[in-house]
């Protein structure tokens, strides 16, 4: 059997291991993390299977929990693995072609360094494992946001480590009132203790932990520093911190809540506090004139729609997160990606520059188009399969209120689509028509570009592709007494 | 006067966590806030050590007989704040490297005149 042990080494070996290969030769050094993704994309793979069987549970230095650490590699685990590695391998590949200036030795070492926190997040069962996987994820994302050293950059670096900084600092502080009261950091030790004390000092960590994790989420209050930081990272950092870093901030405060907390009463918050993150994100996403502004308002919208949906606090409304999870990635990934040769192309971050930009490059037009009609959520694309599905879980739950609701997040769709439209519209119909000669991104970039729009084509059209894996995922957040008895024993 | 002696260490902590998030939140200085980050992080790292603290208590090695468990301060918080310490200054060299960057744009370190991002 594969140990899923090496989801997590492999990249944090090469990572150290990359200024030594540099000293052999500076020119591979580019090829290492698409090596290791590929290698992570495998291994991730083959564990599907058996880990949808049954959970593993990796005991490091062979302690029996609740003493040492435990990775707890179940479907949920697994499922981000995968995705980070698809995205992981994706973007590098892009990054190929596209990291041409600037220190690139580091920006492949830090690159390593930030998916080997997103993986270390998904898959360990302590708490305070997850706190130092948290700050690699972090660290190494506050320096690739003032990757390119220009004003913007430095800038929004500052802003996002101060936040970032305070909101670890309140992380620590929850997982310390937690020792102080319980004696463990084993996750399923302290859920399985939590209704043991009383539950005003359950209250206090629990918000310093929700209140922390939460600002690497950008859940509403706390994301002030999303935008800035989203638009003035390199393209393909912002794919990454899009589509993986904030989705690995939104699964640990549902782990949080779900299995260590087990708060269900406190989701009806969470319902509000989506919703509103959703219309806050769409709205301020629909006044802006910079391209990588919008769409990084654009992922806040989206990770309130994940954040009703998971708090509906049923299988299908988890089961429907998880899928919108998956397409947000899938699409945002590919948006970035195909906005960052667009904007390499016509040099400005302006929408009014991209009028007729469709003729000259065609493909990375049609590609944008595709990623955009998928976060819409129009069929056959995957973000219709995942929205569809939330809307259904909202309304199986019978409410009244959830009626409402769900008008209100369809009022949100249709501010994205009239933003996500009135670029397509300058893409297509603005600006010169005339036939001019075509100037498109490198083969190399449009690969994974191809490889996003395919499956999220694929995922579209068969949508019960996923079923399985992301049914096993919900009964996970869900079931916790089986979490805890996979640990314990 | 007995509540200040017990929970001296918790005073202290609290008391400085207090003060860093309040130079975080009102100086104009980068620098200043930096100096605030660094005191934040001081508090809970005591806060952490002041959990497993136990008066007169021994190091947790049984190495000369009559020694009891309950007697020994508790090792994990201990092994946390090591770990937290590093992250600490991980966080401060980054922070303090930027602002060298963020001078040379700006010529300024007042938080209020670099503001050209905005929502």
């Amino acid at each position: 059997m594969v140990n899923p042990i090496l989801l997590i080494i492999v990249p944090l070996a090469f990572a150290f291991a990359l200024p030594i290969v540099g000293l052999i030769s500076k020119k591979i050094i580019k090829y290492i993390p698409v090596l290791v993704f590929l290698f992570n994309l495998i291994i991730s793979l083959l564990l599907i299977p058996k880990v949808l069987d049954q959970t593993i549970i990796v005991k490091i230095g062979g302690f029996q929990p609740p003493f040492g650490i435990n990775l707890f590699v179940g479907p949920v685990g697994i499922l981000f693995s995968t995705l980070i590695a698809l995205a992981g391998l994706l973007v590098s590949v892009y990054a190929l072609s596209y990291i041409k200036e600037g220190p690139q030795e580091k920006y492949h070492i830090l690159y390593l360094l930030l998916l080997t926190g997103a993986t270390g997040v998904v898959l360990t069962g302590d708490i305070f494992n997850l706190f130092v996987f948290f700050e690699i994820l972090c660290i190494s994302s506050y320096a690739l946001v003032a990757y390119f050293g220009n004003k913007a950059g430095i800038e929004s670096s500052i802003k996002y480590l101060i936040q970032g900084s305070v909101g670890s600092s309140l992380l620590l502080l929850g997982i310390g009132l937690l020792y102080g009261q319980l004696g463990t950091l084993n996750m399923a030790d302290i859920a399985n203790q939590i209704h043991s004390i009383s539950s005003p000092s359950i209250f206090v960590p629990m918000i310093f932990i929700i209140t922390g994790l939460g600002i690497e989420a950008a859940i509403f209050p706390l994301n002030a520093w999303l935008p800035d930081a989203h638009s003035s990272a390199p393209s393909s950092i912002s794919a990454i911190l899009s589509g993986i870093a904030i989705e690995v901030g939104l699964y640990a405060v549902i782990r949080v809540i779900f299995t260590i907390f087990n708060a269900s009463s406190f989701l009806m918050f969470f319902v509000f506090l989506g919703v509103l993150t959703l219309l806050i994100g769409e709205m301020s996403a629909f006044s802006q004139k910079n391209i990588k502004r919008m769409l990084a308002y654009s992922s806040i919208g989206q990770i309130g729609l994940i954040m009703f949906a998971v708090s509906l606090n049923t299988q299908l409304g988890v089961s429907a997160g998880l899928f919108q999870m998956i397409s947000h990635t899938l699409g945002k990934g590919l948006l970035f990606l195909s906005v960052g040769f667009l904007i390499y192309k016509t040099g400005s971050m302006e929408i009014s520059s991209f009028e007729g930009i469709g003729k000259k490059m065609p493909f990375t037009s049609l590609l944008f188009t595709i990623g955009a009609f998928s976060i819409v959520g129009l069929p056959p694309f995957a973000g219709f399969a995942s929205k569809f599905m939330i809307i259904r879980a909202a309304l199986s739950t019978g409410q009244l209120l959830f009626t409402i609701l769900v008008g209100v997040i369809l009022l949100g769709t249709v501010i994205e689509g009239a933003y996500f439209f009135k670029v397509i519209q300058s893409i297509y119909f603005k600006g010169n028509t005339d036939i001019i000669k075509s100037d498109e991104a490198p083969l190399i970039a449009l690969i994974p570009m191809f490889i996003f729009a395919l499956l999220i084509i694929f995922i579209g059209v068969y949508p019960d592709f996923l079923a399985k894996i992301l049914n096993s995922a919900a009964s996970e957040f869900i079931n916790r007494i089986d979490y805890i008895r996979s640990v314990l024993g | 006067m007995e509540f200040l002696t017990d929970n001296i260490y918790y005073i202290g902590a609290f008391g400085l966590i207090f003060i860093g998030l309040f130079i975080i939140l009102v100086k104009h200085n980068l620098i200043k806030v930096i100096i605030g980050l660094g005191i934040l992080d001081t508090g809970i790292n005591l806060f952490l050590i002041a959990i497993g603290y136990i008066n007169n208590g021994t190091a947790p090695i049984f190495s000369k007989p009559g020694l009891e468990a309950g007697n020994m301060v508790d090792p994990v918080p201990q092994a946390l704040v090591l770990t937290s310490i590093v992250i600490g200054v991980a966080i401060l060299a980054l922070a303090l490297s930027l602002a060298i960057r963020l001078y040379k744009h700006y010529g300024s370190l007042d938080l209020r005149k670099i503001k050209e991002q905005r929502w």
